[in-house]
């Protein structure tokens, strides 16, 4: 007994290790498994978890498209996650190819802790986006992400932005640190976390998360098109 | 007998730690960036796969066969033992080696990388400890 013990305690430590590791990957794909099933061409329109509301967040939002779009896609992004940079293209790719049929709307996602100058950057395009060129900053501070993200201090950098695309940059200098500003920062992140939102970038389709997996333009393409048939539909 | 009982514990936490990782990897939650920060860069890197597998996976058999090469010690499996200080040693090397990549090719520390660093320096030590006092007493 004793010279088999060991080897039974062995085989019981790797049947736990290979029994949690099924678990969790399990636990982990499962908002994926409807989105998947649809990006293979199959509409599967019963295995779809129910739309999320969740709190609102900083009103009134920035979006592209129309209100009346029969898809709404929602993305929480942090401007100094290099994911989001990757993405930002991928959905001014969506807005031209769909147009009016899709709306998007962008929440402020920070990752302060683990970003140092995502808080910053996020402030710079909300302090922008009270001039009414919110769109603006966001294209030019994703575009030069690689520009700024390993800088010391990233101010006047965002300042120069704000420069080139014709803001009053003395009230952008005030905006920047303003409790309008700070309160719809709070506001969105208040929104992501009631969504379960855990990093960035994390996209809603009409209230149903997309896979990170489906965020490819290809992929994207398939899920956006979905939506807008299926209101077609109705 | 002791010694190897403690390795064995330890390396249970490097084993769970290393799973946490892979499943990350592999379902591909490590890729979105998080409030903790850094694993996000650490797993997209090129440096966390190793000819198509992810180096998680390999720390989880890394931790495996200490775990079971202790554990066979502690029963008194000999040939365990000596096997067990090669393999502890190597993969400290090993955890130097991704300590140097984080800090000054990837630029980002991932807590978790850096636990099981830790995890193993706690298993050289208790693997050193034995080496010294085996010598001891002759």
């Amino acid at each position: 007994m004793k010279r088999t013990l060991p080897f039974i305690i062995i085989l019981a430590v790797l049947g736990v290790a290979l029994g949690s590791a099924w678990y969790m990957t399990r636990s982990a794909s499962q908002p994926t498994a409807p989105a998947a099933s649809t990006t293979s061409g199959v509409a599967n329109n019963q295995a779809q978890p129910a739309p999320l509301k969740g709190v609102p967040g900083a009103e009134p939002p920035y979006t592209l498209g129309s209100p009346n779009a029969p898809a709404h896609l929602e993305e929480f992004g942090d401007y100094q996650c290099p994911p989001c940079g990757m993405f930002h293209p991928i959905l001014q790719q969506m807005h031209k190819e769909f147009g009016d049929k899709l709306q998007i709307t962008f929440r402020e996602f920070p990752l302060t802790p683990a970003h140092q100058h995502a808080l910053a950057a996020a402030s710079a395009a909300e302090a922008a986006g009270l001039q009414g060129r919110f769109w603006e900053m966001h294209d030019l501070i994703y575009e030069h992400q690689n520009d700024w993200k390993d800088k010391f201090d990233v101010r006047p950098i965002f300042e120069g932005y704000a420069k080139d695309i014709g803001l009053d940059v003395e009230r952008y200098k005030r905006d920047i640190g303003s409790e309008v500003v700070a309160q719809r920062i709070f506001l969105d992140g208040k929104r992501g976390h009631s969504l379960g939102v855990k990093g960035t970038p994390t996209v809603f389709l009409n209230g149903r998360e997309v896979p990170f997996e489906a965020l490819p333009a290809d992929s994207l393409r398939v899920l956006i098109q979905r939506e807008i048939n299926n209101a077609g539909n109705r | 007998m002791r010694l190897y009982l403690s390795a064995a514990a330890v390396s249970l936490l490097g084993l769970a730690d290393a799973i946490y990782l892979t499943v990350e990897h592999v379902t591909g939650q490590s890729v979105r960036c998080t409030i903790i920060a850094g694993c996000s860069e650490v797993l997209s890197s090129p440096y966390a796969v190793v000819a198509g597998v992810p180096l998680a996976l390999i720390g989880a058999a890394a931790y495996f066969g200490v775990f079971s090469l202790s554990t066979l010690a502690a029963f008194g499996y000999r040939i365990a033992g000596t096997l067990l200080t090669p393999l502890v040693l190597l993969m400290f090397l090993f955890s130097l080696w991704l300590i140097y990549l984080q800090a000054f090719v990837i630029h980002a520390f991932c807590q978790f990388c850096l636990f099981s660093a830790a995890i193993t320096t706690a298993l050289t030590v208790i693997v050193l400890i034995g080496v010294i006092f085996a010598r001891k007493p002759r």
